[in-house]
């Protein structure tokens, strides 16, 4: 028993993590929403189909970061470029050759997740899912309870918003 | 922003250029979306943002997970520490309690019900038992005037008459009307008497 939910707990504790990170821009937040889910996981692995355990991890994961957002106090937001700079740096940082490119594309980036921290949901969550952890319209459509066409249309019409606000950045 | 041609305005390229960039066009209307952005740049510089946003989103890291947060997790899970109850909000607290009410309320009304119930139930069968009782004592009646009809005339010969008799009797004699034996009374012959 024990053995089975470390390995479960090593297979998916970064994914809840990253989910919860992008979804509350806060790691203090995710490291509590983490702990919350993997806690449920232990108090009902054995509940849980094997086969859908990452959709129902996702799931809890993501209505616990609800839960935390909707009692979150206003002044208590960060923005998710600020708050992922001291975690990822060597990630983030651009692999543009020149100085001038590199200041751009960090320039870039930084309006893209501050865009991206700002855009609501279905379609944050849905382009986390899908672009940053890389998951199936299948996927997707299972952790958030959705049809898989309805994923496409959220994940188009999110990326429609950040590319507009992103222009409205521009200007 | 110019409309190209007659079948792909600038606003309906637009709509398909995230659908595009995923590759979920059919092959006529990605052929169609291409033909109007070889002609209009805006369009095309549209394209090149949206795909540009889609690679830095894919570059985005996943972010590790602390590796203590598993490990306090495991001695909290082994130690069967309850689950840490996440504080209802208000709109929530609202209908628990609303909840709670309606079944008070429905209990009640539930409880009051069966109570009439029970009573009507129970006048029924007192109704019932009074009937029957009201029946076996009246056949008790019937009965036993049958048989104890002699018993009766018997205990009030030996207990009423007889007694009467002899007080009759002695007074009688007492008052001088007569020093004759005192008149006996019938007194039926049941072989009870020694």
């Amino acid at each position: 028993m024990l053995t089975a939910f470390d390995d479960t707990a090593r297979a998916y504790r970064s994914r809840i993590y990253s989910f919860a990170r992008y979804l509350l821009s806060s790691r203090e937040e995710a490291e509590d929403v983490t702990q919350e889910v993997l806690l449920r996981l232990w108090r009902h692995q054995d509940g849980v189909d094997e086969e859908r355990l990452g959709s129902w991890l996702l799931r809890v994961t993501r209505n616990a970061c609800y839960d935390l957002l909707r009692r979150r106090r206003s002044d208590a937001t960060q923005a998710l470029a600020t708050s992922l700079d001291d975690e990822a740096a060597p990630e983030l940082a651009s692999a543009e050759p020149g100085p001038q490119a590199r200041a751009e594309a960090e320039d870039f980036r930084r309006r893209l997740l501050a865009v991206l921290g700002e855009l609501g949901e279905p379609y944050k969550s849905v382009i986390i899912l899908r672009e940053v952890q890389g998951l199936a319209h299948r996927e997707i459509g299972e952790t958030l309870g959705i049809p898989e066409v309805t994923v496409r249309v959220h994940l188009h019409r999110g990326r429609k918003k950040l590319r507009e606000r992103l222009r409205e950045t521009e200007s | 922003m110019n409309r190209i041609d007659d079948i792909l305005t600038c606003n309906e390229a637009l709509d398909l250029l995230e659908p595009y960039v995923d590759g979920d066009l059919s092959p006529a209307e990605a052929a169609r979306l291409r033909s109007h952005l070889e002609s209009c740049p805006a369009c095309a510089a549209e394209l090149a943002l949206a795909e540009r946003i889609q690679r830095e989103l894919r570059s985005l890291p996943q972010l590790d997970c602390p590796p203590e947060i598993v490990e306090r997790v495991r001695r909290q899970g082994a130690e069967v520490v309850p689950f840490r109850p996440r504080r209802m909000g208000l709109p929530l607290r609202v209908a628990a309690a609303a909840a709670l009410l309606a079944l008070s309320l429905g209990g009640g009304a539930l409880f009051v019900r069966s109570q009439q119930q029970h009573q009507r139930e129970r006048a029924a069968e007192i109704a019932q038992a009074t009937a029957q009782a009201r029946y076996a004592l009246a056949l008790l009646g019937r009965v036993s005037r049958r048989t104890g009809l002699d018993v009766r005339d018997e205990v009030l010969a030996r207990r009423v008459v007889l007694p009467a008799a002899r007080s009759i009797s002695q007074s009688l004699s007492l008052s001088g009307v007569s020093r004759g034996a005192a008149p006996q009374p019938p007194v039926p012959d049941r072989g009870e008497q020694p």
